[in-house]
């Protein structure tokens, strides 16, 4: 049997899981407002909670150990916050700059690969070479490569060969997103699955479950019934 | 000073040879400019973390605007409000046990799995009131999404091993390809829209449009 | 216009008009269902499960393992039992495993995982410090990722609690060349930067991602970069069933399995709605007939 604490921790995630699921009913509701406000802000303190161990374990233990230079880290990112004040948000352009110019570089010097010249080199190599199956999925994946590239092109029109090749392309992509639909369907249904999993794993959880979502599905019909659902839900 | 800050031009030179610092190393093996790139890209993280402070700025003026407004429903924004400096005053207890450790069990991670776990309702409902054979292109999407629909439950794959090959050519090369074509272009886009900002073509980006 | 407002009572006009709730409330029941009373269905192994399996098993115990938790909790959910199965693995080949958080809701996973596992870490000996070391939030963007890839030392000195690194097995990992495998449960907040930062030079990786990021991720497979995706849920399912164990993920396929169905089954339903009744009406409305 659980302790006090653990049985505490169910009964109010579940309650407030149930209160979230209330928008499933169609209307907005007061429960629905207390648990999103609820996540809004104890995550945001959850937020600046670890952002501030890391900046400390990043920064400072760095600094300490002699990394002197990893103050400028600490100079820059007090500049930024100075956003806050309109008068002198002028003063944050700089470390925007230096941390918008260094991101560019960390991004684009690896996307230029992955993103890019290895994704033409893995389209065109082992066209071929080897067996009927590893040709099959390459030349079907060149071809849909090449059928769909068209798409993006916004400054030349898709008339005479071209535009043939866009419209086979636009059959192909259709066949993709149904495959691409129902992936992200499992991926969904996956969330939920595992999310009611920790509900009804061990069996003393279910009944609390249970009796969470009665309960919620009661206030919110009773709230509808009464009127008293747009009255009570906070405004927007 | 504040034309210092202000100037055009020195924003787009720190821009330029922040990128710079960080781009040519990879490429060129140069020492010192190795070291300084490790360097620049370690103050890099640490200026991104100060970010926050600008979003839990904006959460708090959000909040205060209806708490002082009385709009209806203001207690709730108070009460979101005060969780933020209940949750920051709970870490400060300890983060192996005490409140901290259940309001992470009791709140946050379950109404986090919720927030996520209810797009499989809407999703479910949003495939089946649109999803209909109007024309062949729907017809071929439908009929793609069935079989891999079929073959992701597991107790399709057992009974019926033949749909095993079927949906895997359709992922690994209908599905896969397009992604790869969408990656390619997002790339494509990404690599011109940085050389656009570093060459100063997207001012707003930089904060040169003007506060 | 010569059609009648009337709506005709019909059972298509039903099946193309019925309310959304319906839906909501069916895979309610299709999924908690199953999950409180288990019909043990059984499962197949796909290749990409085998494929990430076989990677895992070439591990031995001189190798270090940066686990990446690349992921917010309610992501956990589905990615629980591949974390759970890719973490048994690691421990049984008693690899040297360190873990990197992203996200600030998966700071408590350590917690949970190796709780979970404690009987198997006993049976082993493996404890913290000399064989698994948990970093914490360290992965806050990608200069994060890019610099422990670079300077591994000058970025991480010490561990969650404090505790410096120094003396442990991270001592000896100095860049993205000390790590022999990297196993990335992502949802995909950084893993693309963990990729171009550790995979594109070289460190083998390797992916438990969730469903919709499998088509992505698959183009990275395809190219060499990365060397195996473990699918969403059903990967980790068909990954304890090449263990020998039965855990989270096997329990959830019969709810997983229902969940499709009841899907398919609605998908169809209106479409028999809509060609039994609004594909005519809207004919009809056309033709003025």
């Amino acid at each position: 049997m659980p302790d006090i604490i653990e049985l505490s921790i169910v009964v109010v995630g579940a309650f407030l899981a149930m209160c979230m699921f209330s928008t499933l009913y169609g209307k907005s509701s007061p429960m629905y407002a207390l648990a999103e406000e609820s996540y809004l802000g104890f995550a945001t303190g959850l937020t600046i909670v670890v952002n501030v161990l890391y900046l400390y374990n990043t920064g400072i233990v760095g600094i300490r150990a002699g990394d002197w230079v990893l103050s400028f880290g600490f100079l820059l990112g007090f500049m930024i916050v100075v956003r806050i004040f309109p008068k002198y948000s002028y003063i944050s352009r700089i470390p925007i700059a230096i941390t918008l110019g260094s991101g560019l570089g960390l991004g684009l010097r690896t996307t230029i690969f992955t993103g890019f010249l290895d994704q033409i080199r893995g389209t065109i190599i082992q066209l071929f070479s080897g067996s009927a199956k590893t040709l099959l999925y390459q030349w079907t994946i060149a071809i849909c490569v090449l059928f769909t590239l068209p798409f993006f092109l916004y400054t030349v029109e898709l008339k005479g060969p071209l535009g043939w090749v866009a419209k086979i392309g636009e059959y192909l992509m259709y066949i993709s997103f149904g495959a691409s639909f129902a992936q992200t369907f499992m991926g969904r249904l996956g969330l939920f699955v595992g999310f009611m999993q920790y509900y009804t794993v061990p069996d003393w959880k279910i009944p609390i479950l249970v009796l969470s979502m009665i309960i919620v599905l009661a206030l919110i019909v009773a709230l509808d019934k009464t009127n008293l659902l747009a009255r009570l839900t906070p405004e927007e | 000073m504040s034309a210092f800050f202000k100037s055009r031009e020195v924003i787009l030179t720190a821009a330029g040879l922040a990128f710079v610092a960080t781009f040519v190393p990879y490429f060129v093996t140069i020492p010192e400019l190795s070291v300084i790139s490790t360097k620049l890209v370690t103050i890099t993280a640490l200026v991104n973390a100060f970010t926050l402070a600008l979003a839990v700025h904006s959460q708090f003026m959000r909040g205060m605007y209806f708490v002082r407004r009385r709009s209806r429903g203001w207690i709730l924004k108070a009460y979101m409000m005060v969780t933020i400096v209940l949750m920051v005053i709970f870490a400060t207890m300890g983060q192996d046990k005490g409140p901290y450790n259940w309001v992470m069990l009791a709140i946050v991670n379950p109404l986090s799995s919720v927030n996520y776990g209810i797009l499989a309702f809407y999703m479910a409902s949003t495939c089946a009131r649109a999803f209909r054979a109007r024309n062949m292109k729907a017809l071929l999407f439908l009929a793609a999404g069935f079989i891999v629909l079929f073959y992701q439950a597991p107790l399709t794959g057992s009974i019926f091993p033949g749909i095993e090959p079927v949906a895997l050519y359709l992922t690994d090369t209908f599905a896969m390809a397009i992604t790869r074509t969408f990656t390619m272009s997002v790339t494509l886009g990404a690599i011109i829209f940085g050389a656009r900002v570093l060459m100063g073509k997207q001012p707003q980006v930089l904060g040169l449009g003007g506060e | 216009m010569s059609v009648s407002d009337e709506k005709e009572k019909s059972i298509f006009r039903y099946l193309s008009e019925y309310d959304r709730r319906i839906i909501y409330f069916l895979l309610f029941i299709v999924v908690v269902g199953p999950l409180i009373s288990p019909i043990a269905m059984p499962i197949s192994v796909s290749p990409d499960s085998k494929q990430y399996y076989d990677v895992l098993r070439t591990l031995g115990s001189n190798d270090i393992v940066l686990t990446v938790l690349d992921t917010e909790f309610s992501g956990y959910m589905e990615l629980q039992s591949g974390v759970i199965a890719s973490t048994r693995m690691i421990i049984e080949k008693e690899s040297k495993m360190a873990v990197a958080i992203s996200h600030p809701e998966a700071t408590i996973i350590p917690d949970i995982l190796f709780g979970a596992l404690k009987d198997l870490m006993d049976a082993h000996h493996y404890t913290y410090g000399d064989s698994y070391l948990v970093l914490g939030y360290i992965y806050q963007n990608e200069a994060s990722v890019a610099s422990s890839a670079e300077d591994f030392q000058g970025f991480v000195r010490q561990d969650w609690q404090g505790r410096p690194i120094k003396g442990t097995f991270l001592e000896q990992v100095r860049s993205w060349k000390d790590i022999s495998l990297i196993v990335s449960h992502t949802t995909g907040i950084l893993s693309g930067s963990v990729m171009n930062h550790f995979a594109l030079r070289g460190t083998r990786m390797i992916v438990n991602c969730i469903g919709g990021m499998i088509p992505g991720q698959k183009t990275y497979l395809n190219t060499g970069i990365l060397k195996a995706v473990l699918p969403a849920m059903r990967g980790g399912a068909e990954l304890e069933s090449l263990i020998g164990i039965r855990g989270l993920g096997t329990k959830a396929m019969d709810a997983f399995t229902l969940g499709h169905y009841m899907l398919i089954a609605f998908i169809i339903i209106g479409n028999i709605g809509y060609f039994g009744y609004a594909r005519p009406r809207a004919q009809k409305a056309r033709t003025g007939g």
